[in-house]
This record gives structure tokens, sequence and C-alpha cells, in this order.
């Protein structure tokens, strides 16, 4: 994606709301102003573990308005608990927002948006800047099941056309929301991603399938989330204009491909140039 | 170098290492703080002793293949492979950017052979943007060939020979902790010209995936960063500062000044802080500021006063 003039910094946050949507699932919404203000569709934020001693966390920035932005998370392990649970009013230090976003110009007016699970969270704000320039959005959600899929509704609300699979068959097409995706055979200038990584190399497949192009937000650990540890990379065509430049391969070299940071030069990637 | 405006106010924390003035004693790690300029918009790099940057080699690095970060508990295991452009394209496209840095710039360089260390610490030595140089002896992500160096004592002194004839800059040589006798290494690098110690690079570890049955790196084998080994790092610099006359880079885990404290109380002259910046980009500013409150509250003029203070057996910084 073309990279995005950002000025990320450090923002002392206030937790000013919660909840939980299905069991496990959080979205802690946070008093925010100057981060909600730079905040592109596609980018997202490291959260300072309150108490210290582990890594920061790259969480998607899922609503960003007005005042507020929020993250929607799954409480998975100590990191994720220790922010499912933070009370009303306490301080949380982020930074970013980091990352270059979705490129929205490039979808073209008849969008699908596939999201898997709480990949969810970074097709938000595409879906609403799609939304208010005309575009038709198609909203492609797969859960494990249908407790899992969560502010289905809000997007439906916004104007998207919403379609559901659950991997138990418990609400909408019983299977993998990519096999939903090619069943339907509709027609669209462009998809949008996110989500685990199989589901996402499943988009890719689809996509190629249909003839359209998909970009793709990649879901990785991060351990800096800012380009400096080289720790997050995915494989990427030498041709992309996303790839690190890097001259003449070593002598010998003969793959195609550079490792491209994901926190960097995406996390979002035109699919058909990954080599993954 | 930029003198710190803080430290003429209260307890210096200023420190020497070879022959490097530096106005705080906070290095940031080789591999964990990119050239600095990614970290510029979370904290003030003036306020910082220096800025080692990621390891450069003779030719172009693809890297180990994803993944290559393992979160561990307490602890990062890594597997980078040393992922970087090659000497040419990096003096061509890199190094002069380096020039605004406002703290000292160390390059690092990585190799495979005795003639790779000479070529490129000559080549990137004498670059003007360059302060000093960091001879990584000792990654332990590339095959047996990068950590050998630090693991033979017979090799660590044929590189650091081999740096030290071709620079007359400040050469630090980076240990590795994952030696029997990590004493016996680093005399044998003193004596063959270094003016400092890195002490030490990552502790080699693996993790596996259960569900797959698979090891969980890319590279099969990592190395483990972070709190998880502070003791290990400590006693190293413990160990070392009993055995050598030159100034010691303490490193592993520092996450605040009471981290730091224990390698400089073991007997290092400065710090390095990696992994901690992944917790909180602001890690460098707290331990200054914690060090200068340590200093203030027991009336310590400098941070050199106190450095190898719970080691008997400290043999001084020449």
């Amino acid at each position: 994606m073309p990279a995005l003039e950002t000025s990320p910094a450090i923002h002392r946050t206030v937790v000013s709301d919660r909840r939980e949507p299905a069991p496990g699932i959080s979205v802690v919404g946070l008093y925010a102003p100057r981060l909600a203000g730079a905040t592109r569709p596609g980018q997202f934020a490291m959260v300072v573990p309150p108490g210290g001693e582990r890594a920061a966390t790259a969480l998607g920035i899922y609503e960003a308005q007005g005042d507020r932005i929020s993250l929607m998370l799954v409480a998975v392990g100590p990191r994720t608990r220790e922010l499912a649970t933070l009370p009303l009013g306490a301080q949380l230090d982020l930074f970013g927002p980091l990352g270059n976003g979705f490129d929205l110009a490039a979808l073209g007016d008849e969008v699908a948006l596939v999201a898997g699970g709480v990949g969810l969270a970074s097709l938000l704000l595409p879906a609403r800047e799609l939304l208010a320039r005309g575009a038709r959005v198609y909203l492609f959600y797969g859960a494990r099941t249908a407790g899992a899929l969560v502010d289905a509704d809000l997007f439906a609300e916004l104007g998207a056309r919403v379609y559901v699979a659950t991997d138990d068959g418990t609400l909408g097409w019983a299977g993998y929301v990519t096999d939903l995706l090619r069943e339907t055979a509709m027609h669209f200038s462009g998809i949008a991603a996110c989500g685990p990584s199989p589901m996402l190399r499943a988009v890719a497949r689809v996509a190629a399938d249909l003839g359209v192009r998909a970009q793709l937000s990649l879901e990785e650990t991060f351990a800096c989330g800012v380009g400096a540890c080289w720790g997050c990379v995915v494989g990427l065509s030498r041709e992309s204009a996303q790839a690190p430049r890097f001259p003449a391969p070593a002598p010998g070299e003969t793959r195609d491909y550079v490792h491209a940071r994901i926190c960097k030069e995406g996390p979002v990637f035109w699919a058909h140039e990954l080599r993954w | 170098m930029v003198e710190n405006a803080a430290s003429a106010t209260g307890p210096s924390i200023a420190t020497r290492i070879g022959k490097l003035d530096l106005p705080a004693p906070t290095l940031m790690g080789s591999g964990c703080y990119g050239s600095g300029e990614e970290y510029a918009p979370f904290v003030d790099l003036a306020g910082i002793g220096g800025i080692v940057l990621k390891s450069v080699t003779r030719f172009p690095r693809l890297g180990n293949a994803p993944p290559r970060l393992v979160a561990t508990p307490s602890g990062l295991l890594n597997a980078i492979g040393l992922q970087n452009p090659g000497i040419d394209a990096y003096l061509e496209n890199d190094v002069a950017k380096f020039a605004e840095r406002p703290c000292a710039v160390i390059g690092s360089v990585a190799g495979f052979s005795v003639d790779d260390y000479a070529y490129v610490t000559e080549r990137l030595a004498a670059r003007d943007e360059i302060d000093a140089i960091e001879l990584n002896i000792s990654c332990p992500n590339v095959g047996s060939e990068g950590e050998t160096f630090a693991c033979d004592p017979g090799l660590a002194e044929q590189a650091t020979r081999a740096a030290r004839r071709v620079t007359a800059k400040t050469l630090i040589v980076k240990l590795s902790p994952n030696v029997t006798d990590i004493a016996a290494i680093a005399r044998v690098v003193e004596a063959a010209g270094a003016d400092a110690l890195a002490v030490v690079n990552t502790v080699r570890g693996m993790a596996i995936d259960v569900e797959t049955a698979k090891p969980r790196l890319g590279n099969t084998t990592g190395g483990l960063s972070g709190a998880a080994i502070r003791p290990i790092a400590v006693l190293a610099v413990w160990e070392v500062a009993r055995a050598v006359k030159i100034p010691i880079v303490g490193q592993g885990g520092i996450e605040n000044a009471r981290d730091a404290l224990e390698f400089i109380l073991a007997g290092a002259s400065a710090v390095s802080i990696g992994t901690g910046n992944f917790t909180d980009p602001r890690a460098p500013q707290t331990v200054a500021d914690g060090l200068r409150s340590y200093l203030a509250e027991r009336r310590i003029a400098s941070l050199r006063d106190v450095v190898g203070k719970a080691n008997p057996g400290f043999a001084g910084v020449r």
C-alpha cells in the first residue's frame, strides 16, 4: 500500500467504556482524542502493558470517532486478559497509529470485506469510509460459532450487506467464509480482508480465481511494531513497490522475493504480491 | 557528542567506553533499535548514550524464514538471521542519514570469516557518521557459523585482531553467553585489542508447538532475550569484570534503572537496552532518570563511583 504520512506518538489514554459482545471477546473504548484524529483505516497501535514485564501488544484500531477509539480483543493470554479487565477510568498508554492502512481508493465501488473472527476489528473504519464515498460494501464474516459473530449488526446499520458463516453451522453458511465468498460468485471490484493466516491464504486463492485483487491485513506477532527489529516478516515479490529497497541479491541468491516487515511495509499487502 | 543538560544539574551518569564519551550510559541494543529513526517519535534520542545499529555483513542477506519471533515467559525468542542489505548498499544508501542522530552511532559488523570482519569493519569505520564499531561475533541464528567466533578463543582473537588492525575507532566486541568460560574468551579478546566488551548476546533456545509437533521458529533454534536472561547476563558481567580491565557494556533484560544497576554494580560501565524497548519505548528515559535518582538519593556524585561496587574481584577499568 502507499506509505502513509503519519505522525505516531505515545498517547496516554483513559478507559471510557467496555463491553463484552461475546464470551472472551471485549471491546475496550478509550478517550484518545489525538489518536482518534490521526488514525487511518487499517492502522494499528501498540499497547504498553500496564503491569510492565511483557512486550507491548499490537491491536488493530477498531473504531476512531470524535475523541474516542476502541480496540477489539480476544482474551487468550495474560496480556489480553489484563487489557480486557481494565476498570473504567484506568490509564492505558499506546503508541501509534502505526503501519500503512488499506488503499481504499484502489478497491473500487463494489467491495467485499472478508473478516475472520476479531479480524473484523480492522474492517470497520474501511467500511465506514467506503460507504461514505458511495461504494457498495459486502461484509463476509466468519467465526467458529454464532455466539462469536459480534457486531455484524453494526456493519448492517452502516449500510453494508452482511453475509455470515460459522464453522459449526449455527448461523449462516456452514463452513468457511472464504468458501461462501467463492460460492456467491458475485462481482467485486476489490477485496479487503483481515483474519487468521489460513483464512487470508484462502482469500488470496479465491481472489485469484475470481480475477479480483485483494488487500490482506496480516496478523503476526510483533516485537517492536515500528520496523526496528525485523521480527515480523513475510515474503514479498522483489518487484513490489512495498518491498524494502534491497539492491542486488547476494551472489548465488535465486529467490525472487524479499522479507518485508509486516508492521512497517504492511500490515496490509496486495495478495498477488505476497510470496508465502 | 551532545552534552545532556540534565546531567549538569544533578549527579553525573556520563561514562566512557573506549574513546567514546557518553552523556548517558544507555546504549540501544543492536537489532532492536533499527537505526534509531524508528523510535524518534517516541523518545528523545539526545537523552540516550548511543545506538548500536543493526548488524551489517559483506553480502546482502535475506534473513531467516518466518516465524522469527516467539514470546516466552518473561522473554522473547528470536531468529532474524542477520537480514541486511550488505555493506555496499548500506554505505551507499543508509549511512549518510546517521549523521543526523543526536547521540553516538555505533556500527555493528557481523561475518562468516576473519576476512569478512576485517573487510566490513574497515569500510564501515572509515565513515565519519560512525563513531565506533561493535563486532558481532555472537549471533546464534545463522547456522553454526556466526556464533563460532565467540565460542572459540582462537577465532574470537583472530576476528578481534583483524578488526583492530583496520580501525582506530572504539572497538566493542560482543560476547556470547553460550560458552563454558566467558572470562577466558574476554581475556583473549582484550589482549587482541578490543576497547570494550558487550556482555552478552542472546542465550540459545527453542520452542516447540505441541499441536503441530514442530519447532515454532522458522530457523528451528533462536536466541532468548528479555527479563528471563537477566540473571545469566549479570553473572556473565560479574565474571568478565574480574578478568579484564576494559569497560563492559552490560546487557540482557534491562527494563528499568534497578535492572541496569545490577549490571553496573557487577562491573559494567554502561548498559544496553534491547527487548526492553519493546515493552515501552520510554525505557531509555526511565533508566536514565532512575539512575540519576538512585545516585541523588545516596549523594553519590557520579555513576562511575558505583561501577563494580558489588563485585570484590572487579579488576577496575583502565
